[in-house]
């Protein structure tokens, strides 16, 4: 499946992918969110007081703006605002990249077996998807979070996979429907392949580079979810996020004395999603020579 | 003076790995009333000279050196505005695809009083139905066909009507691209006589560009064989295809299959396509040449006269001279 | 030869034939007649024959060649493949049948995977038939390459379809065709896509191939000339009617549909001789 033609268009997509500004803006931005990320593993061992959750500096009771000890300040209770930023990022990746890889592996697989199949059960699944896409997701989600209570953080990833695959399912049908009828498809089968065999083996790497384009584009929903069902209460209180450090504040009622403590958070969710749609914008025009500027053609 | 005359023409591609010389110094002269055919295989620049001709160029390709010169004017110097003077009024191109160069949503005759008037705005309308009638008549098109819609005409009529588009506004000069590629082999034969037959009544100057040499032998009366961007072989049809000189134009006829020449069906051996990325003066056929011996390494090409009409562009004057060489 | 004889030696017999394209249901609307594209043919082709299929485009000819790949069913009639009914093929026994029965399609550049390379292409069937072990079935693949003029077939193993010419894909296509030995063969236009020189090449592998194995084919062509050329036995195929069977001279000498004197007339030659 990884073969080497597949490497091959994954470089030379690589090489017009990061000459094109959005995409090299959304990798520089993805890149310092990462850091972030890794970064939050070794904070809290520089001194306990820095973990994110537990961590409380004995001085301070109260929130305070940045100083040397806590450069954005610290929340009410006295936790560093910047260790709880630093976790955030790391879970906003963990819940934006596992959601989204979720969905992609949901839609891809019903997308192929009803192109492929067709008739009945191509009918059904389709039918299936139209239903949960017409589904505020939204609304679902809170509705079922007022059933349960608060969700653990994985419950979510997994909600928000169960909602947001058949958009992708509806793509990779009709890509495997154009697939489907293609000479090399029809080789396979006169050579007595099985049905499996050509689903893997032929129309997967034809479908995955689109299926990566769509999975960038979850990332952006799947983050901005998570945010809102924390914010509302719902998220996992086991868990900082950065919908839980808005909630937070907004519950202290910090949101108009302490914008060291409001900005951060807020600017990191809009900066994260708008990267990965930029990424999903430069690897658009990667796969659709069409949107490709003239002159980098050929 | 003559109708095109084409001096030493290049034209390049830029691509990732450098400059692809597509045309590589042609020249040719096409008088009034004349019909030249091109023939050469895939990627010999048959098309791009076609496109040239017509100021089709794609974007990455460039007119290195050279000069077209057309009723006295060189078309490598007209810019887009001139060229929209120049194009579809003084040459018109027939496409391959009849069924890409006509508008599904409008009606046959509507596309070509279109093509009349932008570029004579002052027609008046009974001059515009009595040319839409030579018209039809011209290609045998029913006058009672001319409002259907495209897709209500049959593949060879479409391509007919892409024909009278083309005649619309009495051009000196049409450039067939292909034009029956697309077809039927019946059908084929019915559009090659009426491109025929109209190119004589219009004395209209044909550039005729085909894959198939039988085709182009069936409608045009100089033939210019293209291998590599080059012309290898010119002459006029019985020339060329009675006593070919060039081993390249020996190798295509001795390929091809009709009803009558099964016994003297020649295979060549395979062959690499040659590389147009590097500029050489050295033969570029010289790698799958059968007559190609050491005396070839290291000599340039030369146009070898073998009669006022007929030249070939090779290494060997007296294989040349000689007739079928080797063969 | 006899009749009977050679009733004997067929080894693909299409009996009354017919293939309907059904249009589409649509709610509230009325269908329309379904497009018959094959028109209730009989055909025998025999053992170890290269039997020419010649038609237009839109003649059913391309459809005939996929009913014997066994990639659409008839509407109605029963095609036999050595005596044997294939209509009702399926599981194992499909697998046998796909086992003899090969096919080569028409573009080499929609037929073959691009995230394959030429191995693994050509391995695939040997693979999905379970034939032979990893290491012979590499050979086989290498041996195969090299018979097909790809050699050494060791440097070509390793590429991919978009380092190849069209020529060398169509020469991999029919490397895959006959990996298995099969028996049968269909040609779908294999060289309609390619130059003339290119073609004649191709032209004198199959039937180098046909001498090694001893297979039959099905040849599919709209160019008279090629038919000819490589083909004992000519069908004319016309709107889902098959016009006229001859051997392949008499086709071309004394044609007697006037679809078939119509198609002779019109083939483009060189008015001048050579």
């Amino acid at each position: 499946m990884l073969n080497k033609y597949f490497m091959l268009r994954f470089y030379k997509g690589w090489q017009i992918f990061i000459q094109n500004p959005l995409g090299k803006t959304g990798v520089i931005i993805l890149g310092v969110f990462m850091v972030m990320a890794i970064a939050s593993f070794f904070v809290p061992l520089i001194d306990p007081m820095y973990d994110p959750m537990t961590g409380i500096d004995p001085d301070i009771k109260l929130s305070t703006g940045p100083s040397l000890t806590h450069w954005l300040g610290t929340d009410n209770v006295g936790r560093d605002i910047l260790a709880q930023l630093l976790e955030g990022a790391k879970v906003a990746f963990v819940v934006g990249l596992s959601a989204a890889f979720f969905s992609i592996v949901i839609g891809t697989l019903v997308g192929m077996i009803a192109g492929y199949a067709g008739g009945l059960l191509d009918a059904s699944l389709m039918r299936l998807a139209d239903i949960i896409m017409v589904l505020p997701s939204l609304v679902i989600l809170l509705i079922l979070a007022s059933l349960f209570g608060q969700f653990n953080i994985w419950i979510i990833v997994f909600i928000i996979a169960i909602m947001r695959w058949p958009a992708v399912s509806r793509v990779i049908r009709s890509q495997t429907l154009s697939l489907k009828h293609r000479p090399f498809i029809e080789a396979s089968r006169v050579a007595g392949a099985s049905h499996v065999r050509i689903i893997f083996r032929h129309i997967m790497p034809n479908v995955l580079p689109l299926a990566f384009l769509y999975m960038t584009f979850r990332v952006t929903a799947a983050i901005l979810v998570e945010a809102a069902l924390s914010f509302l209460g719902f998220g996992d209180p086991s868990q900082v996020s950065w919908g839980m450090m808005l909630q937070w504040v907004w519950k202290s009622g910090h949101m108009f004395q302490a914008p060291y403590w409001l900005i951060p958070p807020g600017l990191c969710i809009s900066l994260l999603t708008l990267a990965f749609y930029m990424l999903g914008r430069a690897m658009d025009e990667v796969l659709d020579p069409r949107l490709r500027k003239e002159g980098q053609s050929g | 003076m003559s109708l095109l005359s084409v001096e030493n023409l290049s034209i390049g591609y830029q691509t990732k790995k450098g400059m692809l010389k597509a045309v590589d110094h042609i020249r040719f002269d096409l008088e009034e009333g004349d019909s030249l055919g091109f023939v050469g295989e895939s990627g010999c620049g048959k098309t791009t000279i076609g496109m040239a001709l017509m100021g089709l160029l794609p974007e990455n390709a460039e007119i290195l050196e050279g000069r077209i010169r057309f009723q006295g004017r060189d078309l490598v110097l007209l810019t887009e505005p001139q060229w929209r003077q120049v194009r579809g009024a003084k040459v018109a191109m027939i496409f391959q695809s009849a069924m890409n160069a006509l508008n599904p949503v409008f009606p046959v005759d509507e596309q070509i009083k279109e093509a009349i008037v932008t570029h004579q705005p002052d027609i008046s309308d009974a001059d515009l139905s009595e040319r839409m009638k030579q018209l039809f008549d011209l290609v045998d098109i029913p006058l009672a066909r001319m409002k259907n819609y495209p897709h209500e005409y049959s593949g060879g009529m479409k391509q007919r009507a892409v024909i009278a588009m083309a005649l619309a506004c009495d051009p000196a000069l049409i450039i067939a691209d292909e034009p029956t590629t697309a077809l039927d082999v019946i059908v084929q034969d019915q559009i090659l006589r009426e491109i025929k037959m109209v190119q004589q009544k219009t004395r209209t100057g044909l550039i005729f560009i085909s894959h198939d040499i039988a085709v182009v032998a069936s409608v045009c009366e100089r033939i210019c064989v293209m291998y590599a961007g080059q012309i290898v072989e010119t002459g006029t049809r019985k020339e060329v295809f009675k006593s070919p000189r060039h081993p390249y134009t020996q190798t295509l006829l001795g390929s091809y299959l009709s009803l009558d020449n099964l016994k003297d069906i020649k295979v060549p051996d395979m062959k690499e396509s040659p590389d147009q990325l590097t500029d050489t003066n050295e033969c570029r056929f010289s790698g799958a040449c059968p007559s190609c011996d050491r005396k070839c390494a290291g000599r340039s090409p030369e146009w070898i006269e073998i009669s006022p009409t007929h030249q070939a562009f090779c290494c060997n004057p007296g294989l040349i001279r000689r007739g079928h060489g080797k063969n | 030869m006899e009749k009977t004889d050679t009733k004997n030696r067929l080894l693909v017999e299409l009996k009354q034939v017919t293939k309907a394209y059904a249009p589409k249901k649509r709610w509230f609307v009325r269908s329309s007649q379904p497009v018959l594209a094959l028109n209730s043919i009989d055909l025998g082709i025999e053992h170890g024959e290269v039997f020419g299929l010649v038609g237009q485009s839109g003649s059913g000819k391309t459809t005939t060649g996929r009913l014997l790949a066994k990639l659409e069913s008839p509407t109605a009639g029963e095609i036999y493949f050595d005596k044997t009914p294939i209509s009702q093929l399926k599981g194992v026994r499909l697998k046998a049948y796909r086992s003899r029965v090969q096919m080569i399609f028409q573009d080499p550049y929609q037929s073959l995977n691009p995230h394959l390379s030429i191995a693994e292409t050509v391995l695939e069937p040997l693979m999905v038939q379970g034939i032979g072990t990893r290491d012979t079935r590499m050979e086989k693949v290498v041996h195969t390459l090299d018979l097909v003029g790809l050699s050494p077939g060791e440097a070509f193993c390793h590429r991919y379809p978009h380092q190849l010419s069209g020529g060398q894909r169509q020469r991999v296509a029919i490397a895959r065709a006959i990996v298995l030995e099969p028996q049968f063969i269909v040609a779908d236009e294999p060289t309609s896509m390619l130059d003339a020189t290119i073609a004649i090449q191709l032209f004198k592998l199959l039937q180098e191939i046909k001498e090694t194995f001893g297979m039959t084919f099905l040849f599919i062509t709209h160019n008279l000339a090629a038919a000819r050329y490589m083909c004992d036995r000519i069908a004319v195929i016309h709107e889902g009617h098959i016009v006229e069977v001859n051997t392949a001279e008499n086709i071309i000498r004394h044609p007697e549909h006037p679809y078939t004197k119509k198609l002779i007339k019109v083939q483009p030659g060189f008015k001048y001789g050579r």
